[in-house]
């Protein structure tokens, strides 16, 4: 005879030997619809992206003006004119006081100093460029990202600083709206 | 002890079935990207202000009719339009008149930050006046005071340009609408 103890382990030893010899079981993961969504941002992103020639990256708080305009925006160089600083080239240049004023400590006359030297640093890079491909002469093209509550008279230095770096052609962008 | 070990061994086993989880994923993100406001982005092609005509330029000028030269001046109290050289609603023998402005508010006493406040439906009939009388005219050159925000004037570029104005295809090579009408804007400071 056989005690109950004897017996469960017993058992206990035969589901040990049953577990030991037991293959052991590898996960398989159905990845088809991970890759189907995978699929659609990656065109997505890829649509948005080669869409315009120019990537608009408005800097924090900055509100972009509203326009029933449809015309697309075609090569430039952007100029972000928010209501705190101006910025070129991913560089903060030029902070603006509360009431939205250049820093007089950055300003002569019309002329922003470090923007200044910036925008003829890169004009001076883009018509080298031009030179060294052999194409036509670099039109110096510039898009002005501002923000909806921009005073003019920033918006009149900020031009008047990139005409003297020899940019001759302005846009403003602007988020097109339905109506 | 045995019992609760048991108990675990037997729930270790079951394996989460990620198909269902999987389905919903696939549908929310579609469905997520179709409900995402997308900003889309357009440019106001402005030209900077030619401080000198050329010597044929002028020659042309002398040869034709007088232009329209319409000038729009943002005030902070409405638009004064000029034409001509001549401010339109002048005092009798004056050239302009900065005491009042030829098209008031429509919102008098809004905020600097309203942009309504402007009367962009009165400019846009006035510039379709302009227009019927001057139809080979194209050029409108815009100024304003230095308070006045980007967005009024982005506003009253869009109402001399005309509502109806689109140049997507125009920009492509194709014919401007006759529905544009000033729709290449000069802006330069102190116009007025």
């Amino acid at each position: 005879m056989t005690t109950p103890d004897q017996l469960f382990l017993a058992k206990k030893a035969a589901k040990k030997a049953a577990r030991r010899d037991k293959v052991e079981e590898v996960g398989d993961l159905n990845i088809t619809s991970l890759m189907d969504i995978v699929s659609i941002i990656v065109i997505y992103l890829l649509k948005s992206y080669a869409t315009d020639p120019v990537i608009i990256m408005p800097t924090a708080g900055q509100k972009i003006p509203l326009s029933h305009a449809d015309a697309p925006i075609t090569d430039g160089v952007p100029v972000y004119i928010s209501s705190r600083a101006i910025t070129f080239n991913n560089k903060k240049l030029v902070t603006l006081d509360d009431d939205g004023n250049v820093d007089p400590a950055a300003l002569k006359g019309h002329l922003i100093g470090p923007l200044f030297d910036a925008m003829a640093e890169e004009a001076d890079k883009a018509k080298a460029m031009k030179a060294a491909q052999g194409e036509e002469p670099w039109n110096g093209r510039l898009i002005l990202v501002g923000d909806q509550r921009l005073k003019f008279s920033t918006l009149v230095n900020v031009m008047f600083t990139a005409g003297r770096a020899e940019f001759t052609e302005f846009a403003f962008c602007v988020i097109q709206t339905g109506g | 002890m045995a019992r609760k070990k048991r108990k675990g061994a037997e729930e270790g086993e079951v394996e989460a079935n990620l198909l269902p989880v999987m389905n919903i994923m696939f549908l929310l993100i579609p469905a997520l990207l179709l409900a995402m406001e997308v900003a889309r982005f357009a440019a106001v092609n402005v030209n900077p202000p030619k401080f000198a005509a050329s010597a044929d330029q002028k020659k042309e000028k002398d040869d034709k009719k007088k232009p329209l030269n319409l000038k729009v001046f943002i005030l902070e109290d409405g638009y004064r339009i000029s034409a001509q050289d001549q401010q339109e609603g002048a005092d009798a023998g004056k050239s302009a008149d900065s005491s009042k402005p030829t098209i008031p508010l429509a919102k008098p006493g809004a905020a600097m930050d309203d942009f309504d406040r402007y009367d962009y439906v009165a400019l846009e009939a006035k510039a379709k006046q302009y227009k019927s009388l001057f139809a080979h005219e194209t050029v409108v050159t815009i100024s304003a005071e230095n308070t006045i925000p980007m967005q009024a004037l982005i506003q009253t570029m869009d109402a001399l340009r005309g509502s109806k104005c689109r140049l997507a295809k125009a920009m492509k090579g194709e014919k401007v609408p006759e529905d544009c009408l000033f729709w290449q804007s000069v802006v330069e400071a102190g116009a007025g």
